[in-house]
C-alpha cells in the first residue's frame, strides 16, 4: 500500500530582483528544482533519497511536509492532497532543529504541547523517547549544552513524540562527524525497526542510505526527477557489521552507477549557473 | 558554556567578584581625590563646587531631616508605574507591527513620526491638557519608555529565525500558541534589552520632568530646590542619589532579564 504518492510535481523559484540564471541556454529569473517529479512511496518503508545538490531533494521533503505548496502537481498522504503541515509528519531538520530556549526534554515535548496533550501525559512520553536515545541523563540541558550528536538524537525524539505516520529526515546526519554519524545511523535504525512508521531520509553520502534503506530513490540532477529506484536486498535487522559485507559493497556499487552521471551533470551546471546554491 | 559546579569553583568566583567591586571603586575614588583637591586649593568658590564633606552631612541631614527619602519614593513610584505603563505599550505595539505588515502601515508611520520629537518637546502639551498633578508627569514618563520598548520589540520579533517558525509550523504551533510558545521567547533577548533601555530612558526622562513640572515631592524637585536656593550641596545631593538609584535599577533589570532568559546563551547559535 503506498501512503505517498507524488504526481507529476513541479516547483519553480523565484529568483531575487536582478538575479538570473541559464536554463539550457535559456536565460530566467526563475529557478526550477523538481519537474516531472513522480514517487510512490509504501507504507512503512525507509526509503532513503540521493542525488546531487541542488536537485530539489530537500525541496520534496518541504512539499511533503506541507510547509511550501508544489507550483504543479499533487502529493497524496493516506489519500488525501498535502495542504498545510499535519501531526501526519513528523520532521527532523540538518540544523536549527530544536528551540534554544526549551530544555531537551521540553523540546521533545513540544509537538505535543502544540496538540493540546496534558502536561503529565507529554512528560511521560518525552522521558521515555529521551531514555530510548539514552538521553535521560539530559533531560534539564539545554541544545547549546549538548554536543551535535545528541541534539539530533533529541530532534529525533523530538520528531518522533507525536506519533507521526511519516518521519522526514532531512540531512539530519551531514553536520557530524563520521564516528558519531554511524552510532547515529545505528541507533536510528534499531528505533526504526521497532516501528511502522514511513521514512523519507534525504542525503548526500551512498553508504548512509545503502545501511539505513529498503529503497533508494536516485534524484537527477536539476530540475531533479527519480531517475532510478534500487531496491537493497540486505537482510533486516541490520547492525553495523553489516557495512563491511560484500553485499552492503555490491548494493552500495549499483547506487553509485545510478548516480555518478548525475552527479557530474550537476558540477557541470554549477559551473556555468555560479550564485545560486539551491 | 557549561555552567559552573563545585565548591572550588565558587570560592574563585567570590574572590573574583571582590576583585571587579575594587576595580569598579577606582574611578570613583579617583574622582573624589580630584574633587578634594580642587576644593582645597581654593580653585573653585565654595557657593559653586562644595566638598565632599559639606555634600556628605548635605545627604545625611537631608536623609534626617528633609525627607530624601520621600523626594525618592515619589520619584520611583512615578517612573515605575510609567515604565509599566509605557513599556506594556511598546511590546504590545511592536508586537502587533512584527507580526502583521497591516498594522505597521497603518501604525508606523505616524509612530516614526511621533518618535522623532525629544519626549521633553511634549512637555508643554501635556501640561496644558492634563494640568498640574501627577498625570503629566507619568504620560511624559510613559512616552519615554514607550519609544524603545516599541521598536527593540518589533525587530526582535522581525528577526526571529525563518528555521524557527519552520519548527514551530511542523511541530504544529498555530495562533496564540505559535505567539506565546515560539515567537516571544526567540525575541526575548531583543525584547529584554528594549525592557532595560527603557526604563533606563524613563528614569532620565523624570528629571526632566519634574524639573518642568512642579511637585511637591521628587527628586528632581529636590534639585530644582537647591538650584533657586543656591545651594550647591543639595544640588550635588539630588545628582548623586538620581545616578545611584538609576545605576541600582538597571542592575536590577538587567538581572531580570538574564533570569528571563532562563540561563541560556542567547547568542549561541546551534
Amino acid at each position: 500500500m503506498d501512503i505517498i504518492v507524488a504526481e507529476n510535481i513541479r516547483k519553480k523559484f523565484k529568483l531575487k530582483n536582478g538575479q538570473k540564471v541559464k536554463n539550457n541556454g535559456v536565460v530566467s529569473d526563475e529557478v526550477e528544482a523538481l519537474s516531472g517529479f513522480n514517487l510512490k512511496i509504501r507504507k512503512g518503508e525507509f526509503l532513503v533519497l540521493v542525488g546531487p545538490s541542488g536537485s530539489g531533494k530537500s525541496v520534496f521533503l518541504d512539499l511533503v511536509s506541507g510547509l511550501s505548496a508544489p507550483t504543479g502537481g499533487v502529493i497524496y498522504l493516506d489519500g488525501k492532497p498535502v495542504q498545510a503541515p499535519s501531526a501526519k509528519t513528523g520532521y527532523v531538520f540538518q540544523q536549527y532543529a530544536l528551540f534554544p530556549w526549551r530544555t531537551a526534554l521540553s523540546n521533545v515535548e513540544c509537538g505535543l504541547e502544540a496538540k493540546g496533550v496534558p502536561k503529565d501525559e507529554r512528560v511521560r512520553i518525552a522521558r521515555e523517547l529521551l531514555s530510548l536515545f539514552g538521553l535521560s541523563d539530559f533531560e534539564d540541558r539545554f541544545p547549546y549544552q549538548l554536543s551535535g550528536g545528541m541534539q539530533q538524537r533529541v530532534s529525533i525524539a523530538r520528531a518522533l513524540a507525536t506519533k507521526p505516520e511519516v518521519l522526514l529526515m532531512d540531512e539530519p546526519f551531514a553536520a557530524l562527524d563520521a564516528q558519531t554519524r554511524e552510532i547515529l545511523q545505528n541507533e536510528l535504525i534499531r528505533i526504526w525497526e521497532g516501528t511502522d512508521t514511513t521514512v523519507i531520509f534525504v542525503t548526500h553520502s551512498i553508504d548512509e542510505a545503502v545501511f539505513l534503506a529498503d529503497r533508494v530513490a536516485v534524484v537527477t540532477a536539476r530540475p531533479g526527477r527519480i531517475k532510478e529506484l534500487i531496491e537493497i536486498d540486505l537482510p533486516r535487522p541490520r547492525t553495523g557489521e553489516i557495512r563491511s559485507s560484500t553485499e552492503f559493497a555490491r548494493n552500495r556499487h549499483k547506487v553509485w552507477l545510478a548516480l555518478k552521471s548525475e552527479v557530474s551533470k550537476a558540477e557541470q551546471y554549477t559551473k556555468l549557473a555560479t550564485g545560486f546554491a539551491g | 558554556m557549561f555552567q559552573s559546579r563545585g565548591g572550588k569553583d565558587k570560592s574563585m568566583n567570590i574572590s573574583n567578584q571582590i576583585k571587579g567591586w575594587f576595580a569598579s571603586l577606582t574611578i570613583p575614588f579617583v574622582l573624589l581625590v580630584l574633587w578634594q583637591v580642587i576644593v582645597s586649593l581654593g580653585y573653585v568658590p565654595a557657593i559653586i563646587l562644595p566638598s565632599p564633606e559639606k555634600v556628605f552631612s548635605t545627604f545625611m541631614t537631608n536623609i534626617t531631616q528633609n525627607d530624601l527619602l520621600r523626594h525618592v519614593a515619589a520619584s520611583l513610584e512615578r517612573v515605575i508605574l510609567g515604565f509599566i505603563i509605557g513599556a506594556l505599550g511598546g511590546f504590545s505595539l511592536g508586537l502587533l507591527m512584527g507580526l502583521s505588515r497591516t498594522a505597521e502601515k497603518i501604525f508606523g508611520p505616524t509612530f516614526h513620526v511621533i518618535r522623532q520629537v525629544p519626549v521633553i518637546g511634549w512637555i508643554p502639551l501635556i501640561v496644558m491638557m492634563f494640568q498640574i498633578a501627577e498625570i503629566p508627569q507619568i504620560i511624559v514618563i510613559s512616552l519615554a519608555a514607550f519609544f524603545p520598548m516599541t521598536l527593540n520589540t518589533l525587530a526582535g520579533v522581525r528577526n526571529v529565525r525563518k528555521e524557527y517558525l519552520e519548527l514551530a509550523a511542523v511541530n504544529g504551533f498555530k495562533g496564540l500558541k505559535l505567539i506565546r510558545r515560539v515567537i516571544v521567547p526567540a525575541a526575548l533577548p531583543s525584547i529584554v534589552t528594549g525592557t532595560t533601555l527603557s526604563l533606563g530612558m524613563s528614569w532620565a526622562v523624570m528629571m526632566a520632568a519634574e524639573f518642568f513640572i512642579d511637585t511637591s515631592y521628587g527628586i528632581g524637585t529636590r534639585i530644582q530646590a537647591g538650584r533657586s536656593s543656591f545651594n550647591m550641596a543639595l544640588v550635588l545631593v539630588g545628582i548623586f542619589t538620581v545616578g545611584l538609584i538609576g545605576y541600582g535599577l538597571t542592575i536590577t533589570i538587567e538581572a531580570l532579564g538574564r533570569a528571563v532568559n532562563n540561563g541560556r546563551d542567547v547568542h549561541k547559535e546551534i
